[in-house]
């Protein structure tokens, strides 16, 4: 069970902190499945703070988000500290910014909340058989219930758990100041990538269709690198028109360089929270493409993203050492 | 199409190795397919994974990156970063189905003529087994 009473006290705690700015966490959504970010600026706001099933955003994300305006002569820029709820694969997007300096530690105070997993509404409805307004769930023994307008319905966790969850290894977070509830058990171990094995089974020309078809259903909304929250670059070449890298066209050869060039920039950074694949309104499966990439990555040079604060960034790093069996 | 294949690469040649390996070739007169297409940078680690896409885009049927050898970089490491770079964007591409003969990357230094010539052969005879490669090319806009 989670105690709201206790997440409340702590965030009115934090938010009645000198030093800090605003604290970030989930509300109820206005409509059904939604939770929405909730940004606490005053104690009195922090009664709305929810943490259950259904919230399944990266609040990470906002950390970079935040727009830096500039600060008018002879007034200081607010340098206090944000502070935010972090699932464990949150905290591992957290981790990620501190290894790059996207953030600096003393910018933020992390409030870890161990996570039972996260609803996938598209599997509830599945199951469900019709759009439901899911309005509240929760974690109970072992089971997620989910509120719906006519009663509770009881659901087993690994029926309605995101893909991202029923391979998680790290519930709990990996970096926090003040830890919210009781760490809970990893249900997994290791991760054995099976999606990223089926597609590697097939030949290259199977492979090819595959994701042809795939990718040409992508209308190049941006979504997965506005939510992602390791997409930061103030001048993201998909923006950039002098040089344009990727033509704005939606064509089936734009889309392919857009894909490729999104996931690759996530190389050895990903730390997969799965949110990309969440908000795709076509549902592109880009979790196998950046999970091909960890593979990879885990393969060639045995590193995880967002475990290790002073870790060096995988791509701005190199041994003298690494494999180089493909060259010529 | 009665005409023979003959593939269209594109090579990123490193200025300090690669580029004057490919010129010692020339001027020691070792003849060598002419299908490439020779782009010289400064160092491979110059070469960002997108130039590859990129060259796919425009019509190349395989891509050749070449620097000098490890431990010989010019700029002391930019080949480490590119081999680790090179590796992933290598890796991706297999992943959605280019094939992995149009994608190699090699150590030439200044003085293998002769083994550029070998690197250029084996790249080109790959390529043209791999056969024309035209669904990844940029429509081009008639306007």
């Amino acid at each position: 069970m989670v105690d709201l009473e206790n997440l409340r006290t702590i965030a009115k705690e934090t938010i009645s902190r000198e030093d800090v700015k605003y604290f970030i966490g989930w509300r109820e959504g206005t409509y059904g499945f939604s939770v929405s970010p909730h940004f606490v600026r005053e104690p009195a706001e922090a009664d709305k703070l929810i943490f259950s099933p259904l919230c399944s955003n990266n609040l990470a994300t906002y950390l970079t988000l935040a727009e830096k305006l500039p600060v008018p002569r002879g007034q200081e820029p607010d340098t206090r500290k944000v502070a935010l709820m972090v699932k464990g694969c949150d905290s591992r997007a957290v981790v990620q910014l501190l290894v790059e300096r996207g953030i600096e530690r003393e910018q933020v105070v992390v409030i870890g909340c161990p996570c039972q997993g996260v609803i996938d509404t598209k599997k509830v409805e599945q199951l469900l058989g019709q759009p439901e307004n899911v309005v509240r769930a929760r974690w109970e023994k072992g089971k997620i219930i989910c509120q719906l307008p006519d009663g509770e319905k009881e659901f087993i966790k690994e029926e309605v758990l995101a893909q991202k969850c029923l391979k998680c290894r790290y519930p709990n977070p990996v970096i926090y100041d003040i830890l919210f509830g009781e760490k809970v058990e990893p249900w997994c171990q290791e991760e054995d990538f099976q999606e990223v094995k089926e597609i590697e089974g097939l030949t290259l020309q199977e492979r090819w269709d595959y994701w042809q078809e795939k990718f040409s259903s992508c209308i190049r909304c941006y979504s997965c690198r506005n939510v992602c929250p390791l997409c930061y670059c103030e001048d993201c070449i998909l923006d950039r028109l002098n040089p344009t890298w990727i033509n704005r066209s939606v064509n089936i050869s734009e889309n392919t360089a857009f894909q490729l060039s999104r996931a690759f920039h996530l190389a050895g950074r990903c730390i997969e929270c799965g949110e990309c694949e969440r908000v795709c309104p076509v549902n592109i499966p880009l979790m196998k493409l950046n999970k091909k990439l960890s593979k990879a990555v885990k393969e060639m040079f045995d590193f995880e993203p967002g475990l290790d604060p002073e870790a060096k960034p995988l791509q701005a790093s190199y041994r003298p050492d690494d494999k180089e069996d493909f060259i010529l | 199409m009665s005409e023979k294949f003959e593939p269209n690469i594109v090579a990123f040649l490193c200025n300090w190795c690669s580029y004057a390996g490919a010129d010692l070739a020339g001027t020691s007169r070792i003849q060598y397919p002419a299908n490439l297409k020779i782009i010289r940078v400064m160092c491979t680690g110059r070469v960002n994974p997108l130039f590859i896409v990129n060259a796919f885009q425009q019509g190349a049927d395989g891509v050749l990156v070449s620097g000098c050898h490890p431990g010989d970089c010019h700029y002391m490491e930019g080949n480490y970063y590119a081999r680790r770079r090179f590796s992933l964007i290598r890796e991706l591409l297999e992943y959605i189905g280019i094939d992995p003969r149009r994608i190699h990357m090699s150590w030439v230094s200044a003085s293998e003529g002769a083994k550029w010539k070998d690197v250029v052969e084996k790249v080109v005879a790959e390529a043209r087994e791999a056969g024309p490669f035209d669904q990844f090319r940029r429509n081009k806009i008639n306007w």
